[in-house]
């Protein structure tokens, strides 16, 4: 359809009005760059959101009871602790191979009380699996694999219950034969930053949770990978080895909401996308508009030679996809180098808000850099392309509508 | 040569045309009965307004009647979609129109290969195109734009393009209109030769008597009817198209 002359023939045309062709592709190009500077934004932040939420104990992975998927209650036990757990760590991509199990219960001391969820932790491994752990301000310490009947608590939660480190706390528990009690000695005072944590953080070893409560095994087995990329892979791979009666969730069925938070912030960007391509789209459409109709003539004796719609649409949209390719170069070039930008040097949000020290605390990080790969080719050229392709159709149908005999009296 | 053996290229029959433009009815053709025949070498003359244009227009399936009959090369124009009106002009009719005929970023060469394109004409498209450019001295100008062609060179190149697509019937509205008379002399030569060596039927209007001298058959048109249809020399009318009756 589209051969040889046809196509110097678009070329051509883009230069009749350089300066005009130029603008257009400027035009396209700054629009897409403000599309992938963006982009490049929304992607550093939700790639640094995820890590937050799933280095801080969510994991990337994590292997339930199946029932729990339906129930979500503590008291579920994994079927088989010991098959997931070998799956989980011959996985491949697996980092760190957590398991842990969590329950119910009443914190008391002296007359003040408050409800918590426990959870029952290999200390070692739940070091590597949680930055609460790795980057909270502790007074005392940690958890060790050894310590029985010690347990470590959120500030927060402490100055609720208004007990400091080596005090005694009594625990009512829900446990495989009813409520049970049992006294922990604080250990460690965690301190994050973030109110939820700091007021509900309650950690006790697996075999102290398992002891209390009469359960045997972990409830679950968190794991994170090497790299977020690997998620579907494992996942996939992870629940080929796991026998039934257990199943293997992501961090967002574990964090609905979070997940959505993320979803929307991904809408957001493809809204803001939409604008930009919608932008672009009406004015590139205006100007190959000003192309055709002062091209009336030439159109019209084409068309009185027996060139047909479908050949006339061609033309007009192979000038559009020249001016979008040209946009996508400008646009790569100039959102390109901002995108480096922002991979390299970041923004620290810390800095830009004040300094305030309690902002995002140790679960953010406080700089977000943004994302740059070769994606950003893809989205320069599809944003380029549909916003000047798509805006080239109304202009083509006004060059297919020119009456010849009409068009050709008037010279 | 019997009347009847001659090709009939196009028969009108009380071909009506009739523009519309809101309230106000503009009558140009009011019962035009014409047959050009295969070889003709026909100007279509009268005071502007009389309606040559809009006959034109309909001969060339650009447009299409109000009332009448009207055969085309064999087809029923007031019948057909304009999609096959537009395959009839790039398989069988050539035009040539009054100026700016060719494409201002495209060379003479490149004009002419374009309408070859369009018919679907193959890789030998250029040679082909290189070809009539030379047999009408054209060669010289094949890779000149339009702006770096005189008007009379550029009207050449377009009958150039129009004879490229091989057609039975040229179409031309006042092609020398906007040529001095020495320039309007070489076309009408050029044309009349593609006429008389390679028989083909030029239909032409013009007001210009020097161009109306070159014609064999002189159609005049007032106030959209036609007042007089004559023909110059039957024996060389004759002679010419006796090759071309019987291909
Ligand atoms: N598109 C149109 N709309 C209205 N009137 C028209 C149109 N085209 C032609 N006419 C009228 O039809 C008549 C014949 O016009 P035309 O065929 O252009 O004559 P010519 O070519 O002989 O000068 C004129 O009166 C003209 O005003
Ligand atoms: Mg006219």
């Amino acid at each position: 359809m589209i051969r040889r002359v046809a196509a110097n023939y678009a070329f051509r045309s883009l230069f009749r009005h350089t300066r005009r062709t130029l603008l257009s592709v400027v035009g396209v190009g700054v629009g897409v760059a403000i599309a992938l500077f963006s982009a490049s934004w929304v992607r550093g932040a939700i790639r640094m959101e995820i890590r937050a939420a799933v280095e801080s104990g969510a994991g990337h992975l994590r292997i339930v009871p199946t029932a729990w998927l339906d129930k979500r209650e503590n008291s579920l036990r994994l079927s088989h602790p010991d098959e997931d757990y070998e799956a989980a760590r011959s996985l491949r991509y697996a980092q760190v191979v957590a398991p842990r199990a969590r329950t119910n219960g009443l914190l008391a001391f002296g007359n003040r009380s408050a409800g918590v969820e426990m959870i029952g932790v290999e200390p070692e491994a739940e070091g590597r699996l949680s930055r609460i752990v790795q980057r909270a301000e502790i007074e005392g310490r940690y958890l060790e694999a050894s310590d029985a009947g010690k347990v470590v608590i959120g500030k927060d939660l402490a100055e609720r219950l208004d007990v400091l480190l080596d005090d005694e706390l009594y625990v009512t528990l829900s446990g495989a034969d009813g409520m049970q009690g049992a006294m922990f000695i604080i250990v460690g005072l965690v301190e994050t930053g973030s109110e939820d944590i700091d007021s509900t953080f309650c950690h006790v070893t697996l075999d102290t949770l398992n002891e209390v409560t009469g359960y045997s095994g972990p409830g679950e087995i968190t794991i994170l990978l090497t790299d977020y990329k690997h998620l579907t892979a494992a996942q996939r791979q992870l629940a080929r080895r796991v026998p039934p009666g257990d199943t293997v969730l992501t961090w967002k069925d574990i964090n609905p909401s979070y997940a959505a938070g993320i979803e929307s912030d991904r809408a957001f960007t493809k809204i803001l996308i939409g604008i930009i391509i919608l932008v672009v789209a009406l004015g590139i459409a205006a100007a190959q508009l000003a192309a055709v109709l002062e091209r009336r003539r030439e159109l019209a004796i084409l068309s009185a030679l027996g060139m047909k719609g479908r050949q006339v649409i061609s033309l007009i949209v192979l000038e559009a996809l020249a001016i979008g390719l040209g946009g996508m170069v400008v646009a790569v070039l100039v959102g390109g180098s901002g995108a480096y930008y922002l991979a390299s040097h970041g923004v620290d949000l810390e800095a830009l808000m004040g300094g305030d020290a309690s902002f995002g605390a140790v679960l953010l990080d406080p700089v977000v850099y943004g994302d740059f790969g070769f994606w950003l080719i893809w989205y320069a050229l599809v944003i380029a392309e549909v916003a000047t392709v798509g805006a080239s159709i109304y202009p083509a149908w006004m060059a297919v509508r020119i009456d010849p005999a009409d068009a050709l009296r008037t010279i | 040569m019997a009347q009847t053996q001659e090709q009939v290229l196009v028969a009108a029959e009380e071909v009506t045309k009739t523009y519309k433009t809101g309230k106000v009815e503009a009558r140009a053709l009011r019962g035009v009965g014409l047959q050009v025949k295969a070889g003709d070498f026909l100007a279509i003359v009268g005071p502007s307004g009389s309606g040559k244009t809009t006959l034109l227009n309909l001969v060339g399936a650009l447009d299409s009647v109000t009332s009448g009959r009207l055969r085309v090369l064999g087809n029923d124009v007031t019948t057909m979609s304009k999609r096959r009106r537009a395959d009839l002009r790039l398989r069988e009719l050539g035009f040539v129109f009054q100026a700016y005929n060719l494409v201002p970023v495209l060379t003479a060469r490149e004009n002419v290969e374009f309408v070859l394109e369009l018919q679907g004409v193959g890789a030998e498209r250029t040679s082909r195109a290189m070809e009539i450019l030379d047999e009408l001295g054209l060669g010289e100008f094949a890779d000149r734009r339009p702006n770096e062609l005189s008007g009379g060179q550029q009207q050449r190149v377009a009958v150039a393009r129009a004879v490229a697509s091989k057609p039975k019937l040229i179409l031309a509205d006042e092609p020398t209109a906007n040529l001095d008379g020495e320039n309007a002399e070489v076309l009408l030569g050029m044309m009349r030769r593609l006429n008389t060596e390679q028989g083909i039927t030029f239909v032409f209007s013009t007001h210009d008597p020097r161009v109306v001298a070159h014609a064999r058959r002189v159609v005049t048109l007032v106030d959209g009817r036609v007042a007089k249809d004559e023909t110059k020399g039957p024996s060389q009318s004759a002679d010419s198209q006796t090759g071309i009756v019987e291909p």
